[in-house]
């Protein structure tokens, strides 16, 4: 594709060279796009309890705000389950034949052949996606080149992790299935393939992973990254790592990008990260009533239209002071 | 008696035959793990929700996914979705259309009849509402058509192949760690065709899922979010190097299967039983080797995969009695022999387990002819009579084995006693008994070593199976190709060196009547008299095989 495509340098948030990419893969950006939207919505679900809670910024063009620009662990988390979520969204697009790149096996097929999938099949769709996604968000980090020591270069190495751990949760626990069709269906003959993983156990792994994520500092030669204490395991290529510590997000501050929890609903009898105590950060909360209408009584089928019936009820709604 | 090549061929012209036989045999091994590509290919299509719209339903439309004539897709099949709530959309218009292949490098693919067979698997993403989860094994109603259409048809013009009303049993279980709203339930895979041929460039699968509270069809599946079709065809790579491999087989096997026949003809006596077996071994590898999958290419032959299955039981039941008579005819006692029934028993056994395995055989390609829906592992009573049956071809097979071990042991048994008393012989009477026991072993060691390496290649191919590689571009052995190439390629080398080794050799006859088994013998050499150096040759042979 020659000439710059209007649509890739309207999309806010690519860096020039992700555009490049935009501009050689027009028909991947939809799928991009669907894997960083579930990436954010399986972020949602996973924080939805915790002061931070993964709230994007409508309208800004890092998404999530400036809550990123700090090395923290949430950076680390976003990071991965975007890369994880456009792995994700790139390998399904694959598999429904939207792509025109994500090509089928040329290993080994004579030359004279001219329909090569006939020959071998098709190459596998999350092998695919892995590629691509892992070019795809690390071309961001790989723009510039930094010196020793940086604080940039800290960055660059972290996020690059942080993207392959990312990728690396979805990919190492693709699903092998098989089915024996050997004569009169014996195993003599049996074919695998590999299924994505559900996004919600990608979503859930990675959360795990970002309660156990390293804290990590140059080692002496700047040039690489190393666990800052030492009784702490070495951060493994699935696991993710942070530079600095997560601030408190309690109260709004513009400098740290926290939003705060004011107004929060929170759960008054929960002991958890979503009870009141914790959540308000000690301030306390508010309670007020509020009706909720309801869908009841409903005869469920396995998809579609619902008959229900609609039933009321009055609710304690608790929200941080 | 006459003795047989085997035992007349120098070392020499054996080991140079040896040696030819082994190259070609690993020939067969490395032409199917470099050359072809894996054996066969996964095809997995996403199903496209079309909404079929109207009050009345339309049983006879092909909805198709994409296209110029593509249907309504519904892209969401929630309840709160605002065109299922706007349009009040139920169950019974939703129709989940697969076109098989998908489109791939933005081109639409086409399947070939290279592709011999295809096999269709349904996988369902099933997520968990509290609300509406999934019952106890709940019965999955598939109301299934199934279209085809060429390339050089009308893009609408898709002839029915076949339609069905199917049922099968749900089982799903949620993972153990996360029991929240939007998880998605593990499901076992469903069967849901078998073609045995693939004449046509595109498949269309229609499936509706209707829902009958009384009768409890589709009740307390859960929410359905997606159908997805796996479907397995051979590749075309592999079908090629098969094709040829059987129709490079085929005239050799042949050609020596003629040369045997004509040796025998040439003696001035009737066959005799172990000749005719291993003729007839012959004829069942020639037929497993007549390439007649080339015809699948121009003409419909949905009826192959079974022809095949059942020329492949042919060959092997007939490789079965083949060695229960070669063993049979080689104890060393004094009963006459040479008769097929005295071998009933043994025989019987093999006939047994060879019907019990074509009745299971008809009974799931042979309906999957007329149905190919069909399987008879979906219905309770169907899955207890294909085990009934599996389980007495494994009984037949376990008595079979017995047999032959038996029959081994008395071979042994007799060789032992035979040795003992064969300084007391004459030189002539020796080197024919030194000559069976010679044959006998030699077969033995062969038949071991095939056995051995058929099981040594399936494990290997097993185990790379479920092994996933990073790089798909590098050389690498592709061992499950290599295990079908190899094995077959084996049966082939054993079958025609039987073939050659044991046919009569006409460089000595001898012919010793040992009928009363008697002290007396009388030894008569005719026409052809033994060279001074083939006799000493054979001395030498025979004193060999004895110290062994």
């Amino acid at each position: 594709m020659v000439g710059s495509t209007p649509l890739c340098t309207q999309l806010k948030g690519l860096s020039p060279g992700q555009i490049g990419l935009c501009q050689r893969y027009t028909d991947h950006m939809p799928s991009v796009g669907r894997g960083a939207q579930i990436g954010i919505h399986e972020c949602q679900f996973q924080f939805q309890s915790r002061r931070w809670n993964c709230s994007i910024i409508e309208g800004d063009s890092s998404v999530f705000g400036p809550v990123l620009e700090r090395a923290s662990r949430e950076a680390a988390f976003t990071h991965a389950i975007s890369a994880a979520g456009v792995l994700h969204s790139v390998s399904r697009s694959c598999k429904d034949g939207e792509l025109n790149s994500c090509g089928c096996s040329r290993a080994r097929r004579p030359k004279d052949l001219a329909r090569d999938w006939i020959w071998g099949g098709c190459g596998d769709n999350i092998e695919y996606g892995y590629k691509f996604a892992e070019v795809f968000v690390n071309i961001r980090e790989k723009d510039k080149n930094h010196p020793r020591h940086s604080k940039e270069l800290a960055r660059m190495l972290m996020n690059l992790h942080n993207n392959h751990a990312g990728l690396r949760a979805v990919y190492n626990y693709a699903m092998v299935s098989c089915k024996c069709h050997g004569v009169s269906g014996s195993c003599s003959l049996r074919t695998c393939w590999q299924s994505l993983p559900n996004f919600r156990e990608v979503g859930l792994r990675l959360k795990d992973k970002y309660d156990g994520a390293v804290e990590v500092k140059f080692n002496k030669r700047g040039t690489k990254l190393k666990r800052k204490n030492r009784k702490f395991n070495k951060p493994g290529k699935e696991d993710l790592m942070y530079l600095e510590s997560s601030p408190d997000y309690c109260n709004a501050n513009p400098e740290t990008g926290s939003l705060g929890t004011v107004a929060r609903e929170c759960n008054r009898s929960s002991a958890g990260t979503d009870g009141c105590n914790l959540l308000c950060c000690g301030r306390g909360y508010n309670t007020f009533k509020r009706k909720v209408v309801e869908r009841c009584h409903c005869k469920f089928k396995w998809c579609c239209y619902v008959e229900c019936k609609t039933c009321e009820k009055i609710v304690d709604v608790h929200t941080c002071k | 008696m006459t003795g047989v090549v085997l035992e007349n061929l120098s070392w020499k012209k054996l080991s140079f035959l040896g040696i030819c036989l082994l190259l070609l045999q690993l020939a067969f091994f490395l032409i199917g793990g470099l050359v072809a590509p894996a054996p066969s290919n996964v095809v997995t299509v996403i199903g496209t929700k079309c909404y079929d719209r109207g009050s009345v339903l339309h049983r006879n439309r092909w909805f198709i996914p994409r296209g110029r004539n593509a249907c309504e897709s519904l892209d969401s099949l929630d309840s709160s979705d605002a065109k299922i709530v706007d349009e009040s959309i139920t169950e019974k218009q939703v129709v989940f259309s697969f076109w098989i292949p998908g489109p791939r490098d933005g081109a639409e693919r086409q399947m070939h009849p290279i592709f011999q067979s295809m096999l269709g698997v349904l996988d369902l993403d099933i997520e968990f509402d509290p609300a509406n989860p999934v019952g106890r094994e709940p019965t999955l109603q598939l109301d299934i058509r199934m279209g085809v259409r060429n390339k050089d048809d009308r893009e609408d013009d898709w002839k029915l192949l076949a339609e069905s009303v199917e049922d099968r049993t749900l089982q799903c279980a949620l993972p153990a760690h996360d029991k929240a709203k939007g998880a998605y339930y593990n499901c076992e895979l469903l069967q849901l065709f078998e073609l045995g041929s693939v004449h046509h460039h595109f498949y269309l699968v229609n499936i509706r899922l209707p829902v009958n509270f009384v009768k409890g069809y589709n009740v307390g599946i859960g929410k359905v979010i997606d159908l997805t079709i796996h479907t397995i065809h051979q590749n075309g790579g592999f079908s090629y190097v098969w094709f040829s491999m059987k129709s490079a087989m085929f005239p050799m096997v042949l050609l020596v299967l003629v040369w045997f026949w004509r040796r025998i003809t040439q003696l001035d006596r009737p066959a005799n039983l172990l000749e005719r077996t291993l003729f007839s071994l012959g004829i069942a590898m020639s037929i497993l080797n007549l390439p007649l999958e080339w015809f699948s290419l121009s003409f419909n032959t949905p009826f192959m995969v079974l022809l095949n299955d059942i020329r492949q039981g042919g060959f092997y039941a007939m490789l079965l009695s083949f060695w229960i008579i070669f063993a049979g005819e080689h104890i060393l006692d004094t009963v006459e022999r040479n008769r097929l029934n005295l071998y009933w028993k043994h025989l019987s056994a093999v006939v047994f387990g060879c019907i019990c395995l074509f009745i299971f055989e008809m009974c799931e390609r042979g309906i999957q002819l007329k149905n190919p829906f069909f399987s008879i592992w979906v219905s309770a009573v169907g899955t207890k009579l294909a085990l009934a049956f599996l389980i007495l071809a494994g009984i037949a097979a376990c008595c079979y084995f017995f047999f032959l071990c038996y029959m081994i042991f008395c071979v042994f048994r007799t060789i032992g006693t035979k040795r003992a008393s064969l300084a007391s012989m004459t030189s002539l009477r020796k080197s024919y008994y030194m000559g069976l026991i010679y044959r006998f072993k030699f077969l033995m060691i062969l038949t071991l070593i095939c056995a051995a390496l058929t099981v040594v290649f399936f494990i290997l191919s097993q185990f790379s199976e479920g092994y996933w590689k990073w790089a798909d571009n590098e050389q690498r052995l592709e061992y499950s190709s290599a295990f079908f190439t190899g094995v077959y390629g084996m049966w082939n080398v054993y079958v025609f060196g039987l073939l050659s080794l044991y046919a009569p050799s006409h460089k000595t006859v001898v012919e010793i009547d040992a009928g009363d088994g008697s002290s007396e013998e009388t030894v008569q050499l005719t026409d052809l008299p033994v060279t001074p150096t083939e006799a000493s040759a054979l001395q030498s042979f025979v004193s060999k095989a004895a110290q062994d």
